[in-house]
Order: structure tokens, then C-alpha cells, then sequence
């Protein structure tokens, strides 16, 4: 058997006193992509953190493994070396760093940490070049501070624009949908769609079904009260759709 | 009633009051002899208590015998030195500058007691007049050589009418526990575009304090910028006189403080006529158990409407013992104008530090670029690209001796 590219065993986490993971289960194989769908407050970003590194959150119990590999005890940039991309629900803005600048500083970290030669230059400016134009990024936008005054739709598009430059193994999608319009939407999930490449997985976090009639799923997660309550394939996103939450248990958010 | 208690006086006053005296400046060594040097009580020298920071003042200066390797090069500047309070001879100047020598006291009188020490002990000033624009960054190096010395030295610079020119003065010199004493007086006239810099790269046993006092005609526009880089103390005076109608100043100025510094960087922007804006920009970024002061003051006249003004600092703190005090005044006598201040204070942000390492940048790496970021205000309106990466420079090796 290969060995999955995410694997999350009875995983627990709580941040100061509260705990908001209660035992997470969730094997995602190469090349799959799966779905996890919960009301506001059940977890599912509290998830995305966690996996990324967050500080605030303290795991007290369990294991994530990113492709056979135990990533708990790494830093955040560890994780990422490692293959681990999280594409944030609301990406930050930060005054006086320059996209271009970012985008490189972050490529070739990654490489230096998995023992690769920096990018020269113009290779660097062709890959930004070509990940920017199928998202149309131009270069005026690369010039601006990173996220700062972008545009809902332009901070989404730049997120997935990162993840075209990065090749994680592993994309983990935080509400993506949020704060976009239908043209915007379209956009995002044609750039995440030009990612699925039979191997890289991907966690599409999401509260909409919308959103999987873009990226379709090969299975679809139920979360609820910090862990994954139901699975199944597509047609559980349309159940949900139909049928809400309630009979999940717990209070809405 | 208040007793009237005499002021004891220490070995920095004692000190003070004899070399003033011996200058001639009887005036100056009076003033110290009755109210010794500033205290908290002073309230412009609430935050920098010159009485217990300054514990000695070394002799006056004699004449450098050596020199120390220069403090930055910028590419291509036309360079200008004073060393130990004298002045040196320069390279042939570029066209339309004029080098001359003066007789010292080049500032304004006013109530403060580094301003009357400049006035007292610098007995010549080296002027520097800009009949057209001026290409080449001109670079002015004082230095202080050698053991450790007093030092009150002086510029004078006039820019003339329509003319533009970068000016960058940085202070330097050997490692003993100089006290530097510095005057600038910049003149820009009708229409000139100025932009002057102040470094402070001297060495942490360097007592530092300047003064830069600024005269701007109608519709001249002065960029400022004060670097605190270097001395134990520093304290930079920032003086402009907005006098034309039009006349706009960029004010800006960062104070980079660790471990037991103390940089203090003290504004006073006067409008004195109608229709003239200032903006004044300082960031102080301190790490270890080190201070940073920044105290804005913007004075209004009565018939100077239509000023705009607005002063701002921002302080980040590298550090849990950090301490960063900031003092917005605002005086005004017109009843037309938009002035204000503001001023904010922070450690760097957790969200932002995450974002970054989430994208594979290691924490030193990542906190790097977020101060450099908090800094690009203030580094990126200087636009001839060699001074702007000798500028950056500074930042980074100030940040790398940190690490």
C-alpha cells in the first residue's frame, strides 16, 4: 500500500483551556482530494491551523503524519519545506514586503531547506511569469505590498498563485470560497483544478457545497463538535446542501 | 513657596562650565552654573535626562592625527569632511557648489542647552552653497578621532532657488567616549527640492547630539531623515521653519536601539506663514533593555492657516524590556488648519510571523522581512538607488548584529 500523503490519527487540540479537536481521524491518499464540510465553530480551520503550526493551539493527543513523516514537532516553515501548503480563509497583509520579494524569499527557503540551489533570477521571474498569467496576476499586482489593498478575489488568487509556485504534496484549502464572487470563483478553482496532478492531495475546507461543483471531491468529510462525524463520496455535499447540519447534534454557531 | 536650592552640580557640568569659559561664552557657562544640565523636570528633556546620562565630558578636541575607515561610502558622492571640529581640505567640488568656511554659531538662538554649547565651542562652520541642482549625492563625514574628545562642530548649507540636491551627513570616528556636538543649518530657497540625511554610526561609548535646523521659501520641498545607528546616547534636534507659503516637509527619522542605548529624536516644526504641510514620519525599533524617544511638536503661528500637519510615530518592540516613549505636542494659534498626531507601539505581529514561516520562511528570516517592511516608509522615497542600498545596508547590519 503507498503510503497516504496526509494521515491524522485520533487527533486532539485545544487553545487556552478549550478543547476544539476531539480525536480527528482522516487518511487522504495520493492524488485524492477530499472535502471537509461542518458549520461555523465546529473546527474545520481550527483543523487547517493546527496541520499548518499554528502556536496558539496545543495538541494534546495524537499524531499527523504528512507523507509518513511526523510533522508535529515541526515550525511552520518546516512543515512547508516538507510539502505542506495551507491556503489561508483570510490571507494577511504586509505593508512594505513586495509580492515578487515574498514569493522569492518563500521559493527558495524551500529549496534551501530540501538541500536544492537557489533560483536564479530570471528562471525565478519566468515561474512567477507563468503561475501569475493562468491566474491572471500581472506584475503591477507582484510589485504591491503582499495583500495589502488586494481585493477579496486577489488575495484568494494570489493564495493559489503561492501554491502553483510552492508544488506542495499537500494543498490545504481554508475556505477558499469566502469572499469571492461567481467570476472570482471560477477563476480560483480552474488554478486549483491545474493543480490536481494524480499526486498532490488536497483538504478543501469549505461551510458551501458551491465550491464542489468547482474542485469535485473524491470524498466528502462531515465535521462536527471537533471531529469527522460521517464520510462519503460527492453526493454528500448534496445531501448536506438539501438537509443542513442539524442532524449532526450540536448547537449552530 | 518653593525653597530655592542651588543646583549641585556634577563633573560633566564642572567640566562644562570651564571649557565654556575658557571659549569666552560666559553667557553659556552661566546658564549651566545656575540650572545645571536638563532634567526630567525640563519637559523637552523629559525622556533624556542629560543630567544622569551624561556623567563626563572629555576635553575639547585636538587636531585628528588618524583616521578610522569611513563609516559608509556611498557610490559616486562628492565628499566632505570635519574632524575633530576642523575642517578638511576637499576634492575639487562638482559645479555650482561652492565650498567656504565661516565663523561658527550657525543655529538660531533658542532655550537649550546643546544649542548654546554648539553656539559657544564651534568656532568655525564649513558652508556649502547650491547655486543650480546638484547631481552627485554630496556627503558630509564628521568624524571624531583619536582619544576621547568634545567636539561642537558646524554646517551651514544654502540651496538656492529651483535647485535640488541630496545631502548626507554621517558622524563617526574612533571608539573612545566622544561627545559630539553637531550643528546643521539648511536654507532652501524658493522652489529648491532638498533632501538631507543625518547618520549617527558612532560608536556606542558616543555621547551623539545634533541639531538640524531647517529654513524653507515658498514652495520649497525637504525630505528629512535621521538615522540613530550607533552612539550609546544620541539625541537629534529636528528644527524646521516652514517661512514660505507652498514649502512642504517630509520629516522622517528611526531610531534603532539595543541593548542599553538611548536615542532620542526631538522635533519642533514651526509654520510660520500660511499655506505650508509637514509630515512627520519616526519609527523606533528597540531590542534588549534599550530606550527610544521620539517627541513631536508642531507649532502653529496665528496667521499660518491653512496648515497642514500631522505627526506620527510608530514603535516596534523586539523585545520585553524594550521601551519606546513617544510625545506628540501640538500648538496652535490659527483657527484654519487640519493638524494632528498620532502614535502607536507593538511587538511584531503573531498573524503576520505565521504567514510568512507557513510559506517555508524560517522565524529569523521572516522577522527580518517584517521590520524591514515596518522600515520602507521611511527607506523608500529615496530614490537615487545607491544611497537607498547603502541606506538598507545599515538596517540589515544593524538587524544581523542582533542575530
Amino acid at each position: 500500500m503507498t503510503t497516504p500523503v496526509l494521515e491524522i490519527r485520533n487527533l486532539h487540540a485545544r487553545i487556552d483551556e478549550r478543547e476544539i479537536l476531539k480525536g480527528v481521524n482522516l487518511i487522504i491518499p495520493p492524488g485524492e482530494v477530499h472535502a471537509i464540510m461542518g458549520r461555523n465553530g465546529s473546527g474545520k480551520s481550527t483543523l487547517s491551523y493546527v496541520l499548518a503550526g499554528k502556536e496558539d493551539y496545543e495538541v494534546t493527543e495524537g499524531e499527523i503524519l504528512l507523507n509518513g513523516e511526523n510533522i508535529l514537532e515541526m515550525e511552520p516553515d518546516e512543515r512547508a519545506a516538507a510539502g505542506l501548503f495551507l491556503a489561508f480563509q483570510y490571507p494577511i497583509e504586509i505593508p512594505g514586503v513586495a509580492t515578487m520579494t515574498f514569493l522569492k524569499a518563500a521559493l527558495n527557503a524551500q529549496r534551501k531547506a530540501r538541500g536544492e540551489e537557489e533560483l536564479k533570477t530570471p528562471d525565478f521571474m519566468r515561474l512567477v511569469k507563468e503561475a501569475g498569467s493562468q491566474l491572471n496576476i500581472d506584475n503591477d499586482m507582484l510589485k504591491r505590498p503582499l495583500n495589502v489593498g488586494f481585493s477579496g478575489g486577489e488575495k484568494k488568487r494570489a493564495e493559489i498563485m503561492q501554491m502553483a509556485l510552492l508544488k506542495p504534496s499537500l494543498a490545504v484549502l481554508d475556505e477558499t470560497d469566502s469572499g469571492l464572487d461567481i467570476d472570482a470563483l471560477q477563476v480560483v478553482s480552474k488554478g486549483v483544478n491545474a493543480l490536481r496532478d494524480g499526486q498532490r492531495s488536497m483538504l478543501v475546507i469549505t461551510h458551501y457545497q458551491r465550491l464542489l461543483n468547482h474542485i469535485v471531491p473524491d470524498v466528502v468529510h462531515v465535521f462536527s463538535d471537533g471531529k469527522i462525524v460521517e464520510s462519503g463520496d460527492k453526493d454528500l455535499a448534496l445531501k448536506l446542501e438539501a438537509k443542513g447540519y442539524a442532524s449532526y447534534g450540536g448547537e449552530a454557531a | 513657596m518653593r525653597a530655592n536650592f542651588p543646583v549641585r552640580l556634577g563633573p560633566a557640568e564642572d567640566a562644562l562650565i570651564a571649557q565654556l569659559k575658557a571659549a569666552g561664552a560666559d553667557a553659556a557657562a552661566e546658564r549651566i552654573t545656575v540650572a545645571g544640565l536638563p532634567t526630567r523636570r525640563v519637559e523637552s528633556y523629559h525622556y533624556t535626562d542629560l543630567k544622569t546620562l551624561l556623567r563626563a565630558i572629555p576635553p575639547l578636541a585636538t587636531a585628528a592625527n588618524e583616521a578610522s575607515a569611513p563609516a559608509l561610502r556611498i557610490p559616486g558622492a562628492f565628499n566632505l569632511m570635519i574632524a575633530n571640529g576642523a575642517i578638511q581640505n576637499a576634492a575639487t567640488a562638482p559645479a555650482g557648489v561652492i565650498v567656504g568656511r565661516a565663523e561658527g554659531g550657525v543655529l538660531t538662538t533658542r532655550d537649550d542647552v546643546l544649542v548654546h554649547i554648539n553656539g559657544a565651542l564651534a568656532k568655525e562652520a564649513l558652508t556649502l552653497t547650491l547655486e543650480n541642482s546638484v547631481d552627485p549625492v554630496i556627503q558630509v563625514e564628521r568624524r571624531i578621532e583619536g582619544e576621547a574628545a568634545h567636539v561642537a562642530d558646524a554646517l551651514k548649507i544654502f540651496v538656492a532657488d529651483d535647485a535640488s540636491a541630496t545631502i548626507v551627513e554621517t558622524f563617526s570616528g574612533s571608539d573612545a567616549a566622544h561627545v559630539g556636538n553637531h550643528a546643521t543649518y539648511l536654507s532652501a530657497g524658493k522652489n529648491a527640492v532638498v533632501t538631507h540625511i543625518t547618520i549617527d554610526l558612532s560608536a556606542r561609548a558616543v555621547s551623539h547630539f545634533a541639531t538640524n535646523e531647517y529654513q524653507l521659501a515658498d514652495g520649497a520641498k525637504l525630505r528629512t531623515l535621521v538615522i540613530h545607528a550607533g552612539a550609546g546616547l544620541a539625541r537629534t534636534h529636528v528644527f524646521p521653519r516652514m517661512a514660505g507659503a507652498g514649502a512642504h516637509a517630509d520629516l522622517t527619522g528611526l531610531n534603532l536601539v539595543a541593548d542599553g542605548q538611548h536615542a532620542d529624536i526631538t522635533m519642533e516644526t514651526l509654520h510660520a506663514v500660511p499655506h505650508t504641510s509637514s509630515q512627520p514620519l519616526f519609527k523606533s525599533i528597540v531590542r534588549g533593555r534599550a530606550k527610544a524617544v521620539v517627541q513631536g511638536k508642531l507649532v502653529v503661528a496665528r496667521d499660518a492657516q491653512k496648515t497642514d500637519a500631522k505627526f506620527m510615530h510608530q514603535g516596534l518592540m523586539l523585545s520585553d524590556e524594550a521601551e519606546i516613549l513617544s510625545k506628540p505636542e501640538l500648538e496652535i494659534y490659527a483657527d484654519d488648519v487640519v493638524c494632528g498626531h498620532g502614535s502607536t507601539c507593538g511587538m511584531i505581529d503573531e498573524d503576520s510571523l505565521f504567514y510568512l514561516m507557513s510559506r517555508g520562511i524560517p522565524k529569523p528570516e521572516a522577522e527580518t522581512m517584517l521590520v524591514r517592511g515596518f522600515i520602507a516608509e521611511l527607506l523608500d522615497p529615496i530614490e537615487d538607488e545607491e544611497l537607498n542600498e547603502a541606506l538598507q545596508g545599515i538596517v540589515d547590519g544593524w538587524l544581523m548584529s542582533g542575530k
